[in-house]
Protein backbone atom coordinates (compact mmCIF):
# COMPACT_ATOMS: atom_id res chain seq x y z
CA UNK A 1 0.00 0.00 0.00
CA UNK A 2 1.60 3.39 -0.96
CA UNK A 3 0.81 5.81 1.20
CA UNK A 4 -1.20 9.02 0.11
CA UNK A 5 0.51 11.51 -1.35
CA UNK A 6 -0.51 15.51 -1.59
CA UNK A 7 -0.52 17.24 -5.29
CA UNK A 8 2.01 19.34 -6.55
CA UNK A 9 -0.79 22.73 -5.91
CA UNK A 10 -1.29 21.25 -2.19
CA UNK A 11 2.31 21.27 -1.39
CA UNK A 12 2.63 24.51 -2.43
CA UNK A 13 0.03 26.13 -0.85
CA UNK A 14 1.18 24.34 2.33
CA UNK A 15 4.61 25.56 2.52
CA UNK A 16 2.68 29.21 1.57
CA UNK A 17 1.00 28.60 5.14
CA UNK A 18 4.26 27.83 6.82
CA UNK A 19 6.08 31.44 5.79
CA UNK A 20 2.82 33.02 6.58
CA UNK A 21 2.72 31.75 9.93
CA UNK A 22 6.88 32.46 10.00
CA UNK A 23 5.94 35.78 9.11
CA UNK A 24 2.91 35.92 11.83
CA UNK A 25 5.45 34.54 14.58
CA UNK A 26 8.29 37.40 13.54
CA UNK A 27 5.34 39.91 13.44
CA UNK A 28 4.84 39.06 16.99
CA UNK A 29 8.19 39.16 17.99
CA UNK A 30 9.27 42.34 16.85
CA UNK A 31 5.93 43.55 18.73
CA UNK A 32 7.00 41.97 22.14
CA UNK A 33 10.03 43.44 21.59
CA UNK A 34 8.91 47.27 20.91
CA UNK A 35 6.23 47.04 23.63
CA UNK A 36 8.71 45.50 26.30
CA UNK A 37 11.19 47.83 25.47
CA UNK A 38 9.26 50.64 26.81
CA UNK A 39 6.84 49.03 29.51
CA UNK A 40 9.58 46.79 31.30
CA UNK A 41 11.26 49.99 32.43
CA UNK A 42 8.70 52.07 33.17
CA UNK A 43 7.07 49.26 34.97
CA UNK A 44 10.25 48.32 37.06
CA UNK A 45 11.16 52.43 37.86
CA UNK A 46 7.46 53.27 39.11
CA UNK A 47 7.17 55.11 42.63
CA UNK A 48 6.31 53.57 45.87
CA UNK A 49 7.99 50.34 44.48
CA UNK A 50 11.02 48.89 46.01
CA UNK A 51 13.82 48.77 43.19
CA UNK A 52 16.08 45.75 43.82
CA UNK A 53 19.71 46.74 42.08
CA UNK A 54 19.67 44.44 39.83
CA UNK A 55 15.98 45.09 38.00
CA UNK A 56 17.17 49.16 38.27
CA UNK A 57 19.77 47.90 36.47
CA UNK A 58 18.08 46.40 33.81
CA UNK A 59 15.46 49.19 33.96
CA UNK A 60 18.41 51.38 33.03
CA UNK A 61 19.64 49.63 30.17
CA UNK A 62 16.45 49.06 28.51
CA UNK A 63 15.69 52.62 28.86
CA UNK A 64 19.12 54.00 27.37
CA UNK A 65 18.37 52.09 24.05
CA UNK A 66 14.71 52.69 24.37
CA UNK A 67 14.49 55.34 21.68
CA UNK A 68 15.95 53.42 18.49
CA UNK A 69 15.08 49.97 20.10
CA UNK A 70 11.80 50.60 19.68
CA UNK A 71 12.08 52.62 16.39
CA UNK A 72 13.64 49.69 14.51
CA UNK A 73 11.27 47.05 16.21
CA UNK A 74 8.32 49.26 15.22
CA UNK A 75 9.44 50.01 11.29
CA UNK A 76 9.55 46.06 11.40
CA UNK A 77 6.16 45.64 12.58
CA UNK A 78 5.08 47.51 9.92
CA UNK A 79 6.95 45.76 7.37
CA UNK A 80 5.69 42.66 8.29
CA UNK A 81 2.15 43.90 8.90
CA UNK A 82 2.28 45.09 5.47
CA UNK A 83 3.03 41.93 4.35
CA UNK A 84 0.40 39.93 6.18
CA UNK A 85 -2.29 42.19 5.66
CA UNK A 86 -3.67 41.09 2.21
CA UNK A 87 -3.81 37.37 3.52
CA UNK A 88 -5.52 38.49 6.20
CA UNK A 89 -9.58 38.28 7.69
CA UNK A 90 -10.93 40.99 9.18
CA UNK A 91 -9.97 39.39 13.01
CA UNK A 92 -6.62 39.37 11.42
CA UNK A 93 -6.52 43.05 9.96
CA UNK A 94 -7.92 44.08 13.52
CA UNK A 95 -4.86 42.43 15.46
CA UNK A 96 -2.68 43.67 13.31
CA UNK A 97 -3.86 47.22 13.71
CA UNK A 98 -4.15 47.02 17.33
CA UNK A 99 -0.79 45.51 17.91
CA UNK A 100 0.59 48.32 15.68
CA UNK A 101 -1.08 51.45 17.56
CA UNK A 102 0.67 49.67 20.88
CA UNK A 103 3.86 49.10 19.23
CA UNK A 104 3.54 52.72 17.94
CA UNK A 105 2.84 53.82 21.49
CA UNK A 106 5.84 52.30 22.83
CA UNK A 107 7.74 53.92 20.52
CA UNK A 108 6.76 57.54 21.15
CA UNK A 109 6.84 57.01 24.54
CA UNK A 110 10.02 55.76 24.38
CA UNK A 111 11.23 59.23 23.57
CA UNK A 112 9.46 61.20 26.17
CA UNK A 113 9.75 61.80 29.23
CA UNK A 114 6.25 61.32 31.58
CA UNK A 115 8.18 61.77 34.31
CA UNK A 116 8.42 65.32 33.40
CA UNK A 117 4.77 65.43 33.56
CA UNK A 118 3.80 64.62 36.61
CA UNK A 119 6.71 66.98 37.74
CA UNK A 120 7.29 69.90 35.36
CA UNK A 121 10.87 71.06 35.19
CA UNK A 122 12.03 74.73 36.05
CA UNK A 123 12.51 76.40 32.69
CA UNK A 124 14.88 78.67 33.83
CA UNK A 125 15.20 79.92 37.80
CA UNK A 126 13.89 83.31 38.43
CA UNK A 127 14.58 84.91 42.02
CA UNK A 128 13.10 87.26 44.14
CA UNK A 129 13.85 90.10 46.86
CA UNK A 130 12.97 89.26 50.01
CA UNK A 131 10.69 91.73 50.28
CA UNK A 132 8.67 90.36 47.60
CA UNK A 133 8.43 87.17 48.98
CA UNK A 134 5.03 85.96 50.12
CA UNK A 135 6.87 83.03 52.31
CA UNK A 136 5.80 82.55 55.68
CA UNK A 137 8.41 83.07 58.35
CA UNK A 138 8.02 79.17 59.43
CA UNK A 139 7.98 77.83 56.08
CA UNK A 140 11.27 75.56 55.43
CA UNK A 141 13.69 76.67 52.96
CA UNK A 142 17.11 75.22 51.30
CA UNK A 143 19.78 78.13 51.15
CA UNK A 144 23.47 78.27 49.61
CA UNK A 145 26.03 80.90 49.70
CA UNK A 146 28.52 81.08 47.11
CA UNK A 147 30.93 83.19 45.85
CA UNK A 148 29.18 86.15 47.36
CA UNK A 149 25.63 84.87 46.36
CA UNK A 150 23.26 84.12 48.81
CA UNK A 151 20.06 82.11 47.60
CA UNK A 152 16.86 80.04 48.88
CA UNK A 153 14.93 77.55 47.65
CA UNK A 154 11.52 76.87 49.38
CA UNK A 155 11.05 73.42 50.03
CA UNK A 156 7.51 73.82 48.81
CA UNK A 157 8.41 74.32 45.32
CA UNK A 158 11.58 72.23 45.46
CA UNK A 159 9.47 69.14 46.83
CA UNK A 160 7.42 69.79 43.55
CA UNK A 161 9.99 70.30 40.83
CA UNK A 162 12.70 68.05 42.31
CA UNK A 163 15.74 69.14 40.44
CA UNK A 164 16.70 72.42 39.66
CA UNK A 165 20.05 73.72 37.80
CA UNK A 166 21.31 76.92 38.94
CA UNK A 167 24.26 79.33 38.89
CA UNK A 168 25.64 80.44 41.95
CA UNK A 169 28.14 82.64 42.89
CA UNK A 170 29.70 81.48 39.12
CA UNK A 171 29.19 77.85 40.34
CA UNK A 172 26.60 75.39 38.57
CA UNK A 173 24.92 73.59 41.41
CA UNK A 174 21.93 71.27 41.44
CA UNK A 175 19.36 71.59 43.81
CA UNK A 176 17.51 68.42 44.70
CA UNK A 177 14.45 67.64 46.68
CA UNK B 1 22.29 70.22 46.39
CA UNK B 2 25.75 68.76 44.05
CA UNK B 3 28.12 70.75 41.65
CA UNK B 4 27.52 70.11 38.38
CA UNK B 5 30.83 69.78 37.19
CA UNK B 6 32.58 66.62 36.13
CA UNK B 7 35.98 66.78 34.57
CA UNK B 8 35.46 70.33 33.99
CA UNK B 9 32.45 69.31 31.76
CA UNK B 10 29.02 71.14 32.98
CA UNK B 11 26.23 68.91 33.08
CA UNK B 12 22.23 69.87 32.95
CA UNK B 13 20.19 67.28 34.99
CA UNK B 14 16.19 66.45 34.47
CA UNK B 15 14.39 64.43 36.47
CA UNK B 16 14.24 60.93 35.34
CA UNK B 17 12.62 58.24 37.33
CA UNK B 18 11.89 57.43 41.12
CA UNK B 19 14.29 55.39 43.04
CA UNK B 20 12.58 54.22 46.37
CA UNK B 21 11.32 57.45 47.13
CA UNK B 22 14.80 59.29 46.26
CA UNK B 23 14.58 60.03 42.61
CA UNK B 24 17.04 59.71 39.39
CA UNK B 25 18.27 61.98 37.26
CA UNK B 26 20.46 61.65 34.17
CA UNK B 27 21.93 64.66 32.38
CA UNK B 28 21.33 65.72 28.88
CA UNK B 29 24.86 65.90 28.01
CA UNK B 30 25.73 62.07 27.99
CA UNK B 31 22.72 60.45 29.52
CA UNK B 32 24.18 58.50 32.62
CA UNK B 33 21.76 58.15 35.14
CA UNK B 34 22.89 59.71 38.64
CA UNK B 35 21.42 59.01 41.94
CA UNK B 36 19.93 62.08 43.62
CA UNK B 37 20.50 61.47 47.29
CA UNK B 38 24.45 60.26 46.64
CA UNK B 39 25.18 61.98 43.70
CA UNK B 40 26.46 59.37 42.10
CA UNK B 41 26.41 57.98 38.46
CA UNK B 42 25.08 54.60 38.62
CA UNK B 43 25.09 53.73 34.71
CA UNK B 44 26.45 55.20 31.93
CA UNK B 45 29.35 56.76 30.30
CA UNK B 46 29.71 58.30 33.43
CA UNK B 47 29.56 55.48 35.23
CA UNK B 48 31.03 55.49 38.86
CA UNK B 49 31.73 59.38 39.01
CA UNK B 50 30.80 61.28 42.39
CA UNK B 51 29.20 64.72 41.95
CA UNK B 52 30.62 66.85 44.64
CA UNK B 53 28.47 67.95 47.84
CA UNK B 54 27.64 71.54 47.95
CA UNK B 55 27.09 72.40 51.83
CA UNK B 56 23.81 74.20 52.37
CA UNK B 57 21.03 74.44 55.40
CA UNK B 58 17.84 73.81 55.61
CA UNK B 59 15.98 76.61 57.42
CA UNK B 60 12.97 78.62 58.07
CA UNK B 61 13.06 81.03 55.90
CA UNK B 62 12.56 83.85 58.87
CA UNK B 63 15.68 82.29 60.35
CA UNK B 64 17.18 82.63 56.75
CA UNK B 65 16.14 86.31 56.19
CA UNK B 66 17.93 87.22 59.76
CA UNK B 67 21.10 85.16 58.48
CA UNK B 68 21.49 86.89 54.82
CA UNK B 69 19.11 89.98 54.52
CA UNK B 70 20.40 90.82 51.08
CA UNK B 71 19.88 86.55 49.85
CA UNK B 72 17.00 86.12 46.87
CA UNK B 73 14.40 83.75 46.75
CA UNK B 74 13.31 81.05 43.98
CA UNK B 75 10.07 82.71 42.65
CA UNK B 76 7.02 80.49 42.38
CA UNK B 77 5.85 79.82 38.75
CA UNK B 78 2.31 80.81 38.64
CA UNK B 79 1.59 78.18 36.82
CA UNK B 80 2.20 75.42 39.26
CA UNK B 81 1.29 77.32 42.24
CA UNK B 82 -1.55 74.46 42.97
CA UNK B 83 1.33 71.68 43.21
CA UNK B 84 3.34 73.70 45.47
CA UNK B 85 2.27 72.46 49.20
CA UNK B 86 3.45 74.58 51.97
CA UNK B 87 2.21 71.74 54.55
CA UNK B 88 4.01 69.01 52.45
CA UNK B 89 5.38 67.35 55.26
CA UNK B 90 2.04 65.77 56.84
CA UNK B 91 1.17 65.02 53.43
CA UNK B 92 4.13 62.70 52.16
CA UNK B 93 3.87 61.28 55.33
CA UNK B 94 0.81 59.64 54.83
CA UNK B 95 3.01 58.45 51.71
CA UNK B 96 3.47 53.96 51.08
CA UNK B 97 6.48 53.21 52.71
CA UNK B 98 8.51 51.04 50.14
CA UNK B 99 10.77 48.91 52.11
CA UNK B 100 10.81 48.88 56.18
CA UNK B 101 13.75 47.90 58.54
CA UNK B 102 12.15 45.81 61.77
CA UNK B 103 14.40 45.05 64.33
CA UNK B 104 15.17 48.81 64.62
CA UNK B 105 14.55 51.12 67.16
CA UNK B 106 12.90 53.38 64.70
CA UNK B 107 9.53 53.65 62.61
CA UNK B 108 9.97 53.97 59.13
CA UNK B 109 8.51 57.45 59.37
CA UNK B 110 10.57 58.92 61.93
CA UNK B 111 12.39 61.47 61.13
CA UNK B 112 16.46 61.76 61.80
CA UNK B 113 19.33 63.87 61.02
CA UNK B 114 21.38 61.65 59.18
CA UNK B 115 25.30 62.68 58.40
CA UNK B 116 28.52 60.42 57.34
CA UNK B 117 31.90 61.14 58.95
CA UNK B 118 34.60 59.71 56.55
CA UNK B 119 32.08 56.66 56.16
CA UNK B 120 30.90 56.13 59.35
CA UNK B 121 27.04 56.85 59.16
CA UNK B 122 24.63 58.31 61.86
CA UNK B 123 21.21 58.92 62.43
CA UNK B 124 20.10 61.53 65.19
CA UNK B 125 16.22 60.78 65.70
CA UNK B 126 14.59 64.42 65.43
CA UNK B 127 12.39 64.39 68.49
CA UNK B 128 15.14 63.33 70.68
CA UNK B 129 17.60 65.93 68.95
CA UNK B 130 14.88 68.53 69.28
CA UNK B 131 14.61 68.21 72.89
CA UNK B 132 18.24 67.47 73.86
CA UNK B 133 19.55 70.30 71.93
CA UNK B 134 22.15 71.76 71.85
CA UNK B 135 23.41 67.86 71.13
CA UNK B 136 27.30 66.58 71.74
CA UNK B 137 28.52 63.82 69.86
CA UNK B 138 31.20 61.71 68.68
CA UNK B 139 31.26 60.00 65.31
CA UNK B 140 34.30 58.10 63.99
CA UNK B 141 37.00 60.02 65.97
CA UNK B 142 35.19 64.04 65.48
CA UNK B 143 33.69 65.62 68.06
CA UNK B 144 30.28 66.92 66.89
CA UNK B 145 27.84 69.69 67.62
CA UNK B 146 24.09 69.23 66.25
CA UNK B 147 22.43 72.27 67.19
CA UNK B 148 18.66 73.19 66.79
CA UNK B 149 17.52 76.89 66.18
CA UNK B 150 15.63 79.24 68.23
CA UNK B 151 12.92 78.74 65.59
CA UNK B 152 12.94 75.14 66.44
CA UNK B 153 12.82 73.86 62.99
CA UNK B 154 16.21 75.41 61.77
CA UNK B 155 19.41 73.60 62.74
CA UNK B 156 22.91 73.09 61.74
CA UNK B 157 25.88 70.76 62.41
CA UNK B 158 29.58 71.35 63.17
CA UNK B 159 33.08 70.27 64.50
CA UNK B 160 33.28 70.99 68.20
CA UNK B 161 36.66 72.14 68.28
CA UNK B 162 38.66 75.59 68.39
CA UNK B 163 42.00 76.22 67.36
CA UNK B 164 42.14 72.32 66.90
CA UNK B 165 40.78 71.69 70.95
CA UNK B 166 37.76 69.75 71.74
CA UNK B 167 35.04 71.91 72.72
CA UNK B 168 31.94 71.53 74.33
CA UNK B 169 29.03 73.91 74.17
CA UNK B 170 26.19 74.96 76.30
CA UNK B 171 22.95 76.99 75.69
CA UNK B 172 23.22 80.82 77.43
CA UNK B 173 20.69 81.12 79.53
CA UNK B 174 18.52 84.19 80.27
CA UNK B 175 20.08 86.11 77.17
CA UNK B 176 17.96 87.79 74.55
CA UNK B 177 19.67 86.96 72.00
CA UNK B 178 20.29 83.27 71.35
CA UNK B 179 23.54 82.08 72.08
CA UNK B 180 25.77 78.91 72.66
CA UNK B 181 28.64 79.48 75.15
CA UNK B 182 31.71 77.24 74.82
CA UNK B 183 33.96 75.88 77.87
CA UNK B 184 37.73 76.28 76.49
CA UNK B 185 37.27 79.80 75.83
CA UNK B 186 33.82 81.02 77.16
CA UNK B 187 33.10 82.76 74.03
CA UNK B 188 29.41 83.41 72.24
CA UNK B 189 28.45 81.65 69.30
CA UNK B 190 25.49 82.46 67.28
CA UNK B 191 23.24 79.77 65.04
CA UNK B 192 25.84 80.00 61.79
CA UNK B 193 28.67 78.60 64.43
CA UNK B 194 30.99 81.86 64.76
CA UNK B 195 31.70 84.04 67.90
CA UNK B 196 30.27 86.72 68.52
CA UNK B 197 32.30 87.72 71.60
CA UNK B 198 34.91 86.28 73.56
CA UNK B 199 38.61 85.63 72.89
CA UNK B 200 37.28 83.31 69.99
CA UNK B 201 35.37 86.54 68.51
CA UNK B 202 35.85 86.20 64.59
CA UNK B 203 36.63 82.23 64.34
CA UNK B 204 33.77 80.27 63.19
CA UNK B 205 33.22 76.45 63.87
CA UNK B 206 33.27 74.03 60.84
CA UNK B 207 30.77 72.88 59.25
CA UNK B 208 29.49 69.26 58.83
CA UNK B 209 26.71 68.96 55.81
CA UNK B 210 23.66 67.11 57.55
CA UNK B 211 20.41 65.30 55.76
CA UNK B 212 17.16 65.79 57.70
CA UNK B 213 14.89 62.09 56.34
CA UNK B 214 12.96 59.92 57.17
CA UNK B 215 14.36 56.48 59.13
CA UNK B 216 13.85 54.14 56.17
CA UNK B 217 14.77 56.08 53.37
CA UNK B 218 18.28 56.76 55.61
CA UNK B 219 18.90 53.35 56.55
CA UNK B 220 18.41 52.10 53.02
CA UNK B 221 21.54 53.78 51.31
CA UNK B 222 22.59 53.80 54.95
CA UNK B 223 23.13 49.86 56.05
CA UNK B 224 25.86 50.42 58.50
CA UNK B 225 24.65 53.10 60.22
CA UNK B 226 24.45 53.67 63.94
CA UNK B 227 21.51 55.59 65.78
CA UNK B 228 22.42 58.46 68.43
CA UNK B 229 21.14 56.98 71.92
CA UNK B 230 21.63 59.72 75.25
Amino acid sequence: MSPSRLSSSQLRSQSQTWRWRWIWIGFFLCAFAGIAWFFVPAFIIRPFRYQAPRALLVAMSLRQRAPIGTLIAALACFILAFALWKISSRWGKALLTFTLLVVTFSAVMARLNYFEWMFHPLPGPQFLAQSESKLGPREMIMSVRLGGDDRAYPISQMAYHHVLNDVVGGVPIAVTY
Amino acid sequence: MWTRTINGRVLHFYLAGINNQNFLMRDKETGTWWQQITGKAIYGPLQGAALDLVLGDELTFGQWRTESPSGQVLAPVAKYSKEYDPNWEPEVAKLPVVISFPGTELKSRDVVIGLTINGAARAYPWETFAKQSPVLDRVNGTPLLLVLGSDGKSFRVFVARIDGHDAEFFLQADTPVWALLDTVTASQWNFQGCATSGSAQGKCLARIPALKDYWFDWRNYHSDTTIYKH
